[in-house]
């Protein structure tokens, strides 16, 4: 692992999630090519072990909003549904709001909640005003209560003209914030997201980034977040979590990850009309033309005293300096993980 | 329980607003089902214009055998109507990691499992059953006595507890297997044993098959011991049917509660 959590000092003194040594292996039955092979396999059948999740130790606080992030396959659904109580895991233990999520307690079940992106959690053929009233007797919500916080949250998206549709008859976009409406009316105390804005349009994804930050930080809801989608990180997550091959491969901040996994920030220069190539590649730094404009990568180390010498330079209008995206790290350290597992590999 | 009652009259309520938003199809499954089942009826008065009696000195003569009818129609609508379209449902929804959904929320899974979807056309054939039943009991030679009237609703809960404990089975090899569509006509096949009286299962072939499906897979108590309260002669042997149901029914649903735990302890999820 690359870094420890720092924040485990805040999530020691009220940890809502403790997990330590967390595994679950799933046996899985090769599916033979061929009609003689798969004749065969109905009398013998060849199965291998596979292990979505190796021993992960993760504690999170109350009010923390974390992101796990890792490529496909890498464990974070299995993750979330063993913190759910979905499934078993093979060994390890967890403890979430103090209880053991696979021994499925009412009490456990009352206070977390858990939206899936790509499943559709509403009576499919009815106006999600009935999947709400449903809802409210499942989690033996006051009446008055129920009526309060769906007003609040329907307005806050602002989907009151939506629930008396079928749900059927709605876009994704407008189903997911319905979805987020049911999740929230019991007032959960953690709340699991699985790619919540997936196939969601740049609007959309907005309404929900900001509703999640004012749900959560109105409420102090412990929220853990799987998404493939760095707009949904930067916009929400102080912390980040990467898990590669079911492992976690890095636990820190969200300022951190930047920091620590990359060597140089992107300087864009806005120059009146394209500068010529000499003028720009005589710094020696990676450089990329695009017309007028010109994207130069910068060593961290060396960018005070590079930057006034660039600025220099005739005819620039304008002048911006970033950091990496976090797409680009994120993949960068996805990378780095697969090159240096195949190298373990070739070596064993 | 009365939280449990409130959610079923919830569901109850959802699934009615469904039905009547598809009202052809409602209508059209009405009609289908009342179809089936005047076929059915059909061929039985056709039989009783060959025969007196189904079986030699066993009492199963028309008026009797129609009662016998008419309960099994009443026991297996309602089995239709609560418990098989949310056992049907299962296979999809372990198949597409639905019941992820089922397993977050703070209410006993079996329940929500079994019961969150209500078939109202199936209270077609259940109130054509009770006519049936008004009709064959009127035109009988003996009267039923009190006392069976009395357990008779008594056996009809435990055939339908019965029914249900073997859904609950299936709906729990459908959750180890991952895919089970043949669940329905597995539970066709079986229930097909518990149409007939019992005493037709005699002889070298008969009289295992009965023993078996009394005592390890109880569908021949099903439908007889109401019917045989309700439509024979009620006598001190009648007790033991009646000792008999209960005790399966009773082991249905606890056996059966076992085996859905298990299942469920051992859930995969759908990769998403």
């Amino acid at each position: 692992m690359h870094n420890t959590d720092p924040n485990a000092a805040a999530a020691v003194a009220d940890p809502v999630i403790e997990v330590e040594g967390l595994a679950k292996e799933y046996r899985v039955f090769d599916k033979p090519e061929g009609l003689a092979a798969s004749v065969r396999a109905l009398f013998h059948r060849t199965s291998r072990a596979v292990e979505a999740v190796k021993g992960v130790d993760l504690v999170v606080g109350r009010g923390e909003f974390v992101a796990l992030l890792g490529p496909n396959g890498a464990g974070k659904t299995t993750l979330l549904k063993l913190l759910s109580g979905i499934i078993t895991p093979t060994r390890g233990t967890a403890r979430v709001l103090g209880h053991v999520p696979w021994e499925r307690a009412d009490d456990f079940r009352r206070r977390f909640a858990l939206v899936m992106g790509q499943r559709n959690q509403l009576w499919w053929d009815l106006p999600a005003a009935e999947s709400f009233r449903l809802h409210q007797e499942i989690y033996r919500i006051d009446p008055a209560r129920f009526e309060k916080t769906r007003n609040a949250l329907v307005d806050m998206l602002d989907v009151r003209r939506l629930i008396l549709q079928p749900v059927r008859e709605l876009s994704l976009g407008e189903r997911m914030k319905l979805e987020l409406v049911a999740a929230l009316l019991h007032e959960p105390e953690v709340l699991f997201l699985d790619e919540p804005t997936i196939g969601l349009d740049v609007v959309a994804q907005h309404t929900i980034h900001e509703f999640l930050r004012d749900v959560q930080r109105r409420r102090r809801m412990t929220v853990v977040l799987t998404t493939h989608y760095m707009k949904d990180v930067a916009a929400l997550c102080e912390r980040v979590v990467v898990i590669t091959r079911g492992d976690v491969l890095y636990d820190g901040s969200l300022a951190e990850i930047v920091d620590r996994f990359t060597t140089h920030k992107i300087v864009t220069l806005d120059f009146d009309e394209a500068p010529e190539r000499a003028l720009i590649e005589r710094f020696g730094f990676p450089c990329e033309f695009r017309g007028p404009q010109v994207v130069l990568r910068i060593d961290r180390s060396r960018i005070a005293d590079v930057l006034p010498e660039v600025l220099a330079a005739a005819g620039i209008r304008d002048v911006s300096v970033e950091d990496v995206p976090l797409e680009e790290i994120v993949a960068e350290l996805f990378r780095s993980d697969t090159r240096a597992h195949a190298a373990a590999e070739a070596g064993s | 329980m009365n939280r449990y009652l409130a959610i079923l009259l919830t569901f109850a309520r959802a699934c009615l607003v469904r039905d009547m938003t598809f009202r052809a199809n409602f209508l059209l499954e009405c009609v289908t089902s009342l179809g089936w089942m005047s076929m059915n009826l059909a061929f039985y008065l056709l039989v009783f214009t060959y025969t007196a009696e189904i079986g030699k000195g066993t009492g199963w003569s028309k008026e009797p055998f129609f009662a016998f009818v008419a309960t099994g129609l009443i026991i297996n609508s309602i089995v239709q109507a609560f418990f098989m379209p949310s056992a049907e449902e299962l296979t999809e929804m372990v198949r597409t990691g639905g019941l992820d959904a089922v397993l977050v929320q703070p209410l006993d899974a079996q329940f929500l499992v079994s019961m969150h979807r209500i078939d109202f056309s199936s209270f077609a054939n259940g109130a054509v059953g009770v006519g049936l039943l008004a009709w064959a009991v009127s035109r009988m030679d003996h009267a039923p006595p009190p006392v069976a009237w009395a357990l008779y609703p008594l056996l009809i809960v435990c055939g339908v507890a019965i029914l249900y404990g073997l859904v609950i089975m299936l709906a729990a090899a459908t959750i180890l297997m991952g895919r089970n569509q043949s669940l329905y006509d597995f539970w066709f096949y079986l229930t097909n044993f518990s149409r007939y009286p019992a005493e037709i299962y005699s002889g070298p072939w008969g009289g295992p098959l009965r023993m078996i499906c009394t005592f390890v897979i109880p569908i021949l108590l099903v439908v007889n011991v109401p019917a045989r309260v309700i439509a024979q002669p009620f006598t001190g042997e009648s007790w033991g049917g009646v000792a008999a149901a209960v005790i399966a029914a009773a082991a249905s649903l606890v056996v059966s509660r076992i085996v859905f735990q298990r299942a469920l302890a051992r859930y995969r999820s759908a990769s998403s």
